[in-house]
């Protein structure tokens, strides 16, 4: 039985020895924001929290996550740095097909708890790992430097 | 009524309620929610897993399939292969030179030859592995100059390998030539371009009682899906219901991918009366799947000593992979802009598109023209040279401008703002001084390119084309409006809503819109060739004048005026001569249903006619063009070759803007696609056999590959038939920067690439001598 915390709340579920955590999370679990664009970690769209950094949930043994803090969209869409990027990516065209969103926003969500005043340079490289095939990155790179500034202007 | 009435009615109104606006589009917070549902989330545990068994030689002949190894691994509970079809097995779409699962013979790597269906994906990848195919292998054909040999084996049969030619005959190619002050003549070749959309292809089949199914899939013709599922199960279409799952990302590609998983996954949950589920993994989507098919164009053109076109010989051959597909339509986009954004006088074609063992090419952003204008716009930049012109300068001698004919010689009569997209890009960029000013900085060389793009909208070769819609005003006072266009991520169905919106006078959060589902949305065909708005939401207008007229004559006799002084504003209808006198939509709606006139209404639309003569390709090719120019600034590595697009200026004539954020949107993405198509992606295919189909070695762009994008320049020449005068726009841009980045790297280092992409690698030989 593998014990974890899932968007803040202590879960126990069967996994097995080979399954990923996106398979976990998606199949079992019915966490269907975390998407899968790969299965092989390169294109960033299963992209979730573990202990609140960004990972591909689809390299992640499930087993793994045991007796730490997986988080997803689910759980973090009413924070208040999530609630900004969202209210940012709907308002500045960030989103197109909105395959890439969920992951996209975890990335970003993890640069502003940690850095709030990001350079355009520091969002880039923060999203390098999440693929984007319909946007050119120009409105999402928007979005989350105006989040950052309107969090900033709220402080 | 006619979308030509929309337009004469209401585009000439000084003022729109929500027209030319950005406004945040309704389905955005659901996917920034993480609530949206794509095909994989509809998908229920007990569901069948789906997969193919594909063919792992490119041209052999199919001795005999055996299944029974498979059938014995636990979990696996069918394989389906071709006599398993109750229908047709034929699943092509220009010919029917393409069977659904081949038991015959196998044309490339990767040919599904049978689909194993089981009750988790260990089982069906083991199950996949356990079948034998047995096969007498013939020789396989890889490339254009192979499959047109004289003793190359003949693919489909038949005489030779050619699936289809075309040609255009315009004025005296002699007398252009003999005109002409310089000449210039080259070979152009475009390679494949993987989509990569970031949700593969997927379909989820659930069989409805008695002879029924539901397909929910990844798609963009959901019409075209339900027609082929109908004949691969011989039944008729209304035993089909279709319905599109948000798509996460289509480029073209899933107009075509959508008919061959949705029809497999149909079959499987109809022989074996349970829901399957087709899903594909990414590396059987990169490599399988269609590409933008590559081509070959060999051009020759001329120009006098004002600087003048004056001739265009261009011989293309497309290389079709396997199947034709779409090739016919590809050619003949082409040959049809063959010519540019020019004026030229004499224009001669010739094209043809030929098969060859390899994944088949397939519907992409551009649809032809990225290539084909990759070889005019290259040529536009060497004529000038030879004459001594700055490149901007030429073109702007030659672009079409109302009143000019095309290389179908086609009249534009109106709506045609190329020399306006020019110009555009011209001042913001600051051409003229920072073309001069450019050049080393810090040891990297520095260059800036130029090109413009044409763009038909709608289907290729005369293909009748048209759309519709519904609309129903609620009881309450709200609307549901039906659309058989997809959301792709385009943010379409949004701009349908607004022309509803602007024409009704109804707050937008009053609309709902209901996206494609074969039992009960109108078919819009296909949301391809930049048509979704264009078409779709001219059908729109149609039906929202419809429903108009009828609330407009209720509304006057409830307010006691005459309809003429009824206006629609913000959910109320008014009388104009005495606005506190007014009426709100659910009173409307009320007695509206209470006299019995219609709350419903079905739009139809059709753009006028195209045709051409099939001797000389002469004819009106596409009802309306859509115009971009890009101005692109790159910054070359001398140490390494790579090139780094350091800005980028786009423009467009839409014709009207529905919505500037939207245009905005296609346009970015348009130029992500572009850079990747340039530089990086790099399908590398080797007999056969597609070697990098995994994003780490198929690069598409990435947050730090993006230049810093200028402001879009937005061109308004509105066209007289579409509704508001709106044109499309998903594909325009990703012609122009193709060449515009080209152009910029010869700028920058005196080196012309004829082949694409330019790799760092190519870069890093040819600058240090080797033949690029």
């Amino acid at each position: 039985m593998l014990r974890f915390k899932l968007n803040g709340e202590w879960i126990e579920c069967e996994a097995e020895h080979n399954e990923t955590l996106l398979d976990l999370l998606r199949e079992k679990l019915g966490i269907k924001s975390v998407k899968r664009g790969c299965n092989v970690g390169e294109c960033g769209a299963c992209t979730v929290l573990l202990d609140g950094r960004p990972v591909n949930s689809c390299l992640l043994l499930a087993p793994l996550v045991e007796g730490r803090s997986v988080e997803t969209l689910e759980g973090l869409r009413d924070k208040p740095i999530m609630r900004e990027l969202i209210e940012a990516f709907v308002e500045d065209g960030a989103i197109q097909c909105g395959f890439c969103t969920p992951g996209m926003l975890i990335s970003a969500y993890s640069l502003l708890s940690r850095n709030p005043k990001p350079s355009e340079e520091e969002v880039r490289r923060a999203i390098a790992g999440n693929l984007c095939r319909c946007t050119g990155y120009v409105n999402i790179v928007k979005a989350i430097l105006d989040a950052s500034e309107r969090l900033r202007s709220e402080d | 009524m006619e979308a030509k009435e929309v337009f004469e009615r209401f585009s000439e109104r000084e003022s729109f309620l929500v027209i030319g606006r950005s406004i945040r589009r309704f389905d955005a917070l659901d996917k920034a929610l993480g609530r949206a549902k794509f095909t994989a989330d509809y998908v229920e545990r007990d569901a069948l897993v789906v997969k193919v068994v594909r063919s792992s030689l490119p041209h052999a002949l199919i001795k005999s399939i055996n299944i029974d190894e498979a059938l014995k691994i636990p979990g696996v509970v069918a394989v389906l292969t071709a006599r398993d079809i109750p229908g047709e097995n034929q699943i092509g779409y220009a010919l029917p030179d393409q069977p659904l699962l081949n038991d015959v013979k196998v044309h490339y790597v990767g040919d599904p030859i049978a689909l194993v269906c089981a009750e988790n994906e260990e089982a069906a990848f083991k199950g996949v592995e356990a079948v034998e195919v047995e096969y007498e292998e013939l020789q396989a054909v890889y490339t254009i100059d192979e499959a047109l040999s004289e003793d190359a084996p003949r693919i489909h049969g038949g005489e030779d390998n050619i699936a289809v030619t075309t040609r255009v005959r315009k004025g005296d190619i002699e007398e252009g030539f003999s005109k002409a002050e310089a000449i210039v003549e080259d070979i152009y070749e475009t390679p494949y371009q993987e989509h990569m959309y970031i949700e593969p292809e997927a379909a989820y089949a659930i069989p409805e009682g008695h002879n029924k199914v539901t397909v929910i899939g990844t798609m963009q013709s959901p019409f075209l899906v339900r027609e082929k599922i109908a004949g691969i199960l011989g039944w008729s279409l209304n035993q089909v219901r279709v319905i599109q799952a948000l798509t996460g990302g289509a480029f073209g590609g899933k107009d075509d991918m959508g008919p061959l998983v949705c029809a497999k996954a149909a079959l499987a949950a109809v022989k074996l009366r349970r829901p399957a589920a087709l899903i594909f993994d990414r590396d059987e989507s990169a490599a399988y799947s269609v590409k933008r098919y590559p081509a070959r164009i060999r051009y020759r053109s001329g120009a006098d000593a004002e600087g003048r076109m004056t001739a265009a010989e261009v011989d293309i051959t497309v290389d079709c992979g396997a199947y034709a597909n779409r090739a016919p339509f590809w050619l003949w986009r082409m040959t049809a802009h063959a010519a540019g954004p020019y004026e030229v006088e004499a224009v001669h074609v010739d094209g043809k598109a030929v098969y060859t063992n390899k994944v088949f090419g397939g519907s992409f952003r551009g649809f032809g023209d990225v290539a084909m204008h990759f070889a005019v716009e290259s040529q536009m930049d060497m004529l000038a040279e030879k004459l001594g012109l700055d490149p901007l300068e030429f073109r702007l001698k030659n672009v079409l401008r109302p009143g000019s004919r095309t290389t179908t010689n086609q009249l534009l009569d109106h709506s045609v703002g190329m020399e306006e997209c020019l110009r555009g890009v011209a001042e913001a960029s600051d051409w003229w001084n920072r073309r001069r000013r450019v050049k080393r900085t810090e040891g990297k060389l520095r260059g800036l390119g130029v090109a413009c793009a044409h763009h038909g909208i709608s289907t290729s070769r005369g293909a009748p084309d048209w759309s519709a819609a519904s609309l129903i005003l609620n009881e309450d006072g709200t609307f549901t409006y039906r659309t058989g266009i997809c959301e792709l991520g385009q943010g379409s169905q949004f701009g349908h809503a607004k022309i509803v919106a602007e024409i009704l006078g109804a707050p937008l959060e009053s609309i709902r819109v209901e996206g494609p589902d074969t039992d009960s949305t109108p078919n819009a065909r296909p949301t391809h060739g930049s048509r979704g708005l264009m078409l779709g939401g001219s059908a729109a207008a149609d039906a929202a004048l419809r429903l108009r007229s009828r609330m407009v004559k209720v509304a006057a006799e409830m307010l006691g005026c005459d309809e003429g002084d009824v206006e629609l504003r913000d959910g109320r209808a008014y009388d104009r001569r005495r606005p506190e006198n007014s009426v709100s939509f659910r009173e409307l709606a009320r007695e509206m249903y209470i006299r019995g006139v219609s709350p419903a209404a079905y739009g139809f639309y059709a753009p006028p006619r195209r045709y051409f003569d099939p001797e000389t390709g002469l004819g009106v090719a596409y009802p309306v063009y859509t115009f971009a120019a890009t101005v692109a600034e790159v910054e070359v590595d001398p140490e390494t070759g790579e090139v780094k697009v350091v800005e980028v200026w786009p423009s467009m004539d839409v014709g009207r803007a529905i919505d500037p954020l939207l245009i905005e949107g296609q346009i970015h993405g348009a130029i992500a696609q572009g850079l990747g198509f340039a530089l990086t992606e790099n399908l590398i295919v080797e007999e056969g056999r597609v070697l990098n189909p995994n994003f780490k070695d198929y690069v598409i762009p990435s947050s730090m590959d993006m230049p810093r994008v200028s402001n879009v320049i937005i061109v308004e020449k509105p066209y007289r038939h579409s509704a508001f005068g709106a044109k499309g726009v998903g594909e325009p841009a990703i012609i122009s920067i193709v060449s515009a980045i080209a152009n910029a790297v010869y700028h920058a280092t005196g080196i012309r690439f004829r082949t694409l992409p330019i790799t760092a690698e190519r870069l890093y030989r040819a600058l240090r001598g080797e033949k690029p």
